[in-house]
C-alpha cells in the first residue's frame, strides 16, 4: 500500500491517503499528480515507511 | 388528441396529467406525464410524486409533504484521523473523493474526484472527540484562514480555544451544493 508525501505550507509534511474508490480507476501516480498542490515536490512511499507514532506529528519534515 | 406511433418519435402526442398520466400500466392513475415544456413528472394514485424540471432539477416528495427540489450530497468521506496506524483502512468509505491529505495533527485536506461547480458549497463536518479532547470542547470544521476551492476543502479538529489540534478515530465530511 502506497501513500504520497509532500511538504506543506506550514513547514511540515502532508501524507496523501488515496481512497479505495479512486484506486479502482486511478494509479497512485495519477492521484498524486491530481491532488498534490501545484508546484510541490512529492514522493510515493510504502505505508510502512511512515511512522505510526504521531506524538510529534507536527514536527515531521519532508526531505528530498 | 392524436397519438402518433412511429419509428422516429416513438409514442408521442399526449402530455397526460397527474390524475391520468400519459404512460401508465393497469393502474390508470400511476405513471409518467409531461406537465410543462421540457419537464417530466411521475404520479402515484393521482398525485405527483417526482419531477425533472426544465432546469434539470430533480424534485420529489419523499415525506417532504410536497414535490420539492432535492439537493444532493456531491462528496462524502468517513476516515480515521489517526491515519498512519490503519494502513488501507484509513478511509473507510467515500464518494467523489480521490484522497485525504493528513497535514498534521487534526488537520486534513479532502480532495474531490469531480470538482464542484463553484466554491459556494456547504461543508458538513462531524467527528469523534479524541481522548485528548475528552475534557475539553472540541470543534471539527473548516480550517481557520483556509479557502474553499472547487477541488478541495481543508478541515481541522481543534480543542481548548482553537489552537491545539487533536486526532480522532472517526471523521465524516459531506459536501452539499
Amino acid at each position: 500500500m502506497n501513500y504520497v508525501i509532500y511538504p506543506n505550507d506550514d513547514g511540515g509534511v502532508s501524507i496523501l491517503i488515496p481512497s479505495p474508490e479512486a484506486l479502482e480507476t486511478m494509479t497512485i501516480q495519477e492521484i498524486a499528480a491530481k491532488d498534490v498542490p501545484a508546484g510541490k515536490p512529492f514522493k510515493i512511499v510504502d505505508v510502512s515507511d511512515i511512522p505510526s507514532d504521531r506524538t510529534f506529528r507536527n514536527a515531521w519534515e519532508y526531505s528530498a | 388528441m392524436t397519438v402518433t406511433i412511429n419509428g422516429t418519435t416513438g409514442i408521442a402526442g399526449v402530455d397526460g396529467s397527474a390524475a391520468t398520466p400519459a404512460v401508465q400500466g393497469a393502474d390508470t392513475n400511476t405513471g409518467m406525464f409531461f406537465p410543462a415544456a421540457d419537464t417530466i413528472a411521475f404520479t402515484e394514485s393521482g398525485t405527483e410524486v417526482m419531477r425533472l424540471d426544465s432546469s434539470a432539477n430533480l424534485q420529489f416528495n419523499s415525506g417532504y409533504g410536497s414535490v420539492a427540489t432535492a439537493y444532493g450530497c456531491r462528496a462524502w468521506v468517513n476516515f480515521d484521523g489517526t491515519t498512519n496506524t490503519a494502513g488501507f483502512c484509513t478511509i473507510r468509505g467515500s464518494g467523489n473523493v480521490t484522497s485525504v491529505a493528513d497535514n498534521g495533527t487534526g488537520d486534513y485536506t479532502v480532495n474531490f474526484t469531480t470538482a464542484m461547480p463553484d466554491a459556494n458549497y456547504c461543508v458538513q463536518c462531524t467527528g469523534e472527540s479524541s481522548a485528548a479532547s475528552a475534557t475539553n470542547d472540541s470543534v471539527f470544521g473548516i480550517k481557520d484562514g483556509s479557502t474553499l476551492t472547487t477541488t478541495s476543502v481543508n478541515v481541522v479538529e481543534t480543542i481548548a480555544g482553537g489552537t491545539t489540534g487533536s486526532d480522532g478515530v472517526y471523521y465524516c465530511v459531506a459536501i452539499f451544493r
